[in-house]
């Protein structure tokens, strides 16, 4: 048995961070991570990271900003705590070696983002996560730490009532190992890939919240999923919000810059709920272009000249060249929304904390909540840097004054057994053509505007393709990169995580941020002004609500 | 975009170490538009026909880095490399892994030689403690400054470069391509303090093993052109310390030759290069060379108008005037 003090789940920007303030702290600390570091999907956030440190900018608004945004259902504690956080967050990227990109006078330049009342995103080009990534990885890569890459979370072990660790396969070896840990991390990230059309990685399967919710953690607030704006072709490859930011307009077919009849102040940069709905609704009123992957609608940047496209997005051109054959120099772009970013995720704490002891989370695999119902852009890099960082702070704490752990090997059978079970079968389910249409049902039934029928109906079939999934069957016996095994793992973990997600979506007769129901099209703050908390039982999730934390903004009107 | 689709002929790489005698390549044939990424043929070959066909994959839009690999003889990624135009160049797809690192399986490879290069640069800010980072405040950086990056912070650490590196391929001892351009990355970085140690260290150590045949430039996906990068490194490598290796007395040794006479004067380069001891051991092989070709040991004439030569040359490099 592997044995650390801090294990850290996942490697993107949240996993790095917490791992770097584990370290620091003097702890034995192991990253477990299915992609090398480097490849985590952290790197593929474009637009930038919000921190008031412009001149005519606050904390005060940003955390105005945020707490409007979530749509009043932030914890505005929380919101205060990382709005605080977030100026001297990025300061310390820069000091770690991220290369930003620099106003005249050599400071950090912002460029204006959606719902923000000052232009506050500092960026890089548009690969902001790519440069934050690279920073912390060459300041994390000079420390010591034991790196377990390429292995996949199958299991968190809590007995006694606290944590003992993990079971992880390792997808070079096969090997199914179990690592004790005195407390344990989860920042696997999101779990777009849930849907069928999503901006995030293939990778982005929701591994650490499905096994977090199985060992009995709380998952918070799922039913609030962000659809992006602007996502190309039928996969739904991401446009950056920094496009609009940086003067980039939103048209229909006939030309209308529609955006002024569902924002009128503040058009392509409201926030992102708000800017999907608008062209979901443009789109289903017959008012989008019809093309051969769907409708769409365009976006135009041609105005801002060749200099500033090639340069400030300067990724988004090589993607509309190379995978659309489309030149934004002179071309509109043609884009739809797309699953973006999970709200919810692990109930936590501001420190990281969930409700199983030495079980922490952080990232977009954890749900403080800072975003409560929608995200603003910008603010998930931010996230993971702050919440990274206070949940390796108090893990660290935790483990050392934690007795030892350990992970038996009755707990590494069960996995050993399930996985066995799926290798040995001579017929069942194919994993990858049960993941697809669960793809399709979500698509389908549970998307930007929800409807009773719709979700009881998207239920009903997740419910089916999990009777299907035990049944699941691994065709590759080899144990050398067995994905066959991994679209198993993933499959399953994404099919519990849609459950989760409709039944909230259910639950919650009204519409705020991101969860619009057609049949309740109001925000309800006497009945609903609260978190959904779900726990794994077994006729299904168990709901149960959480008040919002509040300090100083009252619920208003949300226009932009 | 058209959207009719064509038969697509992929022959893939199989191999399974320690379990298949040789690797073997297997045909699968897709309908597929010809703008569709070869990243999705090779996924519909496994969700579709063979769940066993190993590879890497992650973000399919070109910033993750994980699915490099030779496509059509050419390291490229998967995931923005779309059929047609290969299939019009070369009538079908054969997908192979990146060379110059042993495989896994099929299209993973084992990127350990490509880690450890890159590590060996040390890609990391060094900072002197007696000059701390400016506290509570970013550390100023004009955008003339940021320029001097180039494309460096491009780089996706595809490994793609790696691949397609023939120097890489001869000597282990090569840092790479992307190793180097992270080094050119440290090395013109205004908060490191380390510059002159990290350009002394690197000349010795493999910066002059690059053959300048570019084609890590044209691999890159991301446009970070490395063998500029490196030529960049070798000016600045001598700047630091004068010309101390081979490689970098020849190129040194070659300039000034041209200067001096506006043609090679082979003689004294190998002079130039190895120095009068050093010359020695080439004596063998200098000697059939002459045999073959006496005019060698002959110095040779000046060109005629050397001296616009020379004016071309010291206008682009007033330094070079010694």
């Amino acid at each position: 048995m592997l044995r650390h003090e801090v294990v850290v789940v996942g490697a993107g920007l949240a996993g790095q961070r917490a791992a770097l303030a584990a370290v620091e702290a003097g702890r034995d600390v192991a990253i477990v991570t299915k992609l090398h570091p480097l490849r985590s999907h952290s790197g593929a956030a474009q637009g930038g990271i919000n921190a008031a440190i412009g001149v005519d900018d606050s904390v005060d608004a940003h955390i105005y900003d945020t707490v409007k945004g979530s749509d009043y259902l932030g914890d505005q504690d929380a919101i205060e705590y990382f709005c605080r956080e977030a100026g001297p967050t990025v300061i310390e990227m820069e000091h770690f070696g991220t290369i930003f990109t620099r106003a005249e006078d050599g400071t950090l330049a912002q460029r204006p983002f959606g719902g923000a009342g000052f232009p506050r995103t500092v960026y890089a080009a548009d690969r902001t996560g790519l440069a934050l990534l690279q920073g912390l990885w060459e300041r994390l890569g000079s420390e010591r730490f034991t790196l377990y890459e390429e292995w996949e979370l199958a299991r968190i072990v809590v007995r006694d009532g606290r944590t003992q660790g993990i079971v992880a396969l390792n997808r070079r070896t096969g090997e199914v190992q179990g690592i004790a840990a005195k407390a344990v991390i989860v920042a696997t990230g999101g779990a777009g890939r849930i849907y069928g059309r999503t901006t995030n990685a293939h990778s982005c399967t929701g591994d650490g919240m499905a096994v977090a919710y199985r060992a009995g953690a709380f998952l918070k607030d799922m039913e609030f999923v962000q659809f992006h704006p602007t996502a190309l072709l039928e996969g739904g490859i991401l446009v950056t919000e920094g496009a609009r930011g940086e003067g980039g307009i939103l048209k229909n077919a006939s030309g209308e810059r529609f955006m002024s009849r569902y924002a009128p102040k503040v058009l392509e940069l409201a926030s992102r709920d708000v800017v999907s709905r608008a062209i979901t609704t443009e789109i289903q009123e017959g008012r989008g272009f019809s093309g051969p992957y769907g409708p769409y609608v365009h976006l135009e940047v041609m105005h801002l000249g060749k200099e500033k496209i090639e340069s400030r997005l300067q990724e988004i051109c090589d993607l509309c060249r190379s995978f659309a054959g489309i030149d934004p120099v002179t071309q509109p772009i043609p884009i739809a929304p797309a699953q973006h970013y999970m709200m919810g995720g692990v109930g936590t704490n501001i420190e990281g904390e969930t409700n199983l002891p030495g079980l922490y989370a952080a990232g977009e695999a954890a749900c403080v909540s800072i975003h409560g119902a929608n995200r603003l852009g910008g603010n998930s890099l931010m996230e993971t840097l702050v919440f990274g960082k206070s949940a390796g702070v108090a893990a660290a704490a935790y483990a050392a004054k934690a007795a030892p752990t350990s992970v038996e090997a009755e707990e590494l059978a069960p996995v050993e057994a399930e996985l066995r079970g799926w290798l040995g079968r001579t017929d069942g389910e194919d994993p990858s053509a049960l993941r697809g249409e669960l793809q399709r049902v979500m698509d389908r039934y549970v998307n930007i505007f929800r409807n009773p029928a719709d979700l009881a109906e998207g239920l009903r079939q997740v419910r089916a393709l999990q009777e299907r999934f035990a049944r699941v069957r691994v065709v590759d016996r080899s144990t050398v990169f067995n994905l066959n095994l991994s679209d198993a793992v993933e499959t399953g973990h994404m099919l519990d995580l849609a459950e989760v997600i409709i039944v909230g979506a259910q639950a919650r007769t009204e519409s705020r941020g991101a969860h619009f129901r057609t049949d309740y099209p109001k925000r309800d703050d006497a009945g609903w002004m609260k978190h959904t908390l779900a726990q794994r039982a077994p006729g299904g999730p168990a709901l149960s609500y959480s008040p919002v934390g509040f300090t100083r903004w009252e619920p208003k009107e949300r226009v932009y | 975009m058209a959207s009719e689709t064509v038969s697509v002929p992929f022959d893939v790489y199989r191999y399974l170490p320690g379990k298949d005698a040789a690797p073997r390549y297997q045909r699968y044939t897709l309908e597929l538009t010809p703008h569709t990424p070869v990243l999705t043929g090779l996924l519909r070959i496994r969700d579709e026909v063979d769940p066993t066909l190993g590879l890497r994959y992650s973000c399919r839009s070109a910033i993750c880095g994980s699915c490099a690999m030779q496509i059509n003889q050419k390291s490229r990624l998967a995931c923005e490399t779309q059929v047609g135009p290969e299939l019009a160049r070369h009538g079908r797809i054969v997908v192979e892994p990146m060379r110059n690192q042993p495989v896994l399986r099929d299209l993973v490879v084992d990127q350990t030689p490509f880690w450890r290069e890159y590590a060996k640069v040390e890609p990391h800010l060094k900072l002197d403690p007696r000059r701390p980072m400016p506290a509570g405040k970013p550390t100023p950086m004009t955008p003339a400054e940021v320029e001097r990056f180039r494309e460096t912070p491009r780089c996706i650490a595809c490994a793609a470069c790696y691949s397609a590196c023939p120097a890489a391929e001869a000597d282990p001892e090569f840092p790479g391509p992307m190793a180097l351009a992270k080094l050119y990355r440290f090395a013109v970085d205004p908060r490191d303090t380390a510059h002159q140690e990290r350009l002394l260290r690197i000349q010795p150590n493999g910066l002059w093993l690059c053959l300048r045949c570019h084609l890590c430039t044209e691999a890159c996906p991301k446009d970070v052109r490395p063998s500029e990068r490196i030529r960049d490194l070798k000016e600045m490598a001598i700047a630091a310390q004068g010309a101390t290796e081979l490689g970098s007395r020849h190129a040194v040794g070659f300039k000034r030759n041209l200067r001096e006479g506006g043609t090679l004067n082979e003689m004294k380069l190998v002079r130039q290069t190895y120095g009068v001891l050093g010359m020695l051991p080439q004596l063998p092989h200098g000697l059939k060379i002459w045999r073959k070709k006496p005019e060698v040991a002959r110095k040779p004439h000046p060109i005629e108008g050397l001296d616009d030569l020379q004016k071309i040359y010291d206008a682009l490099d007033p330094e070079a005037k010694r």
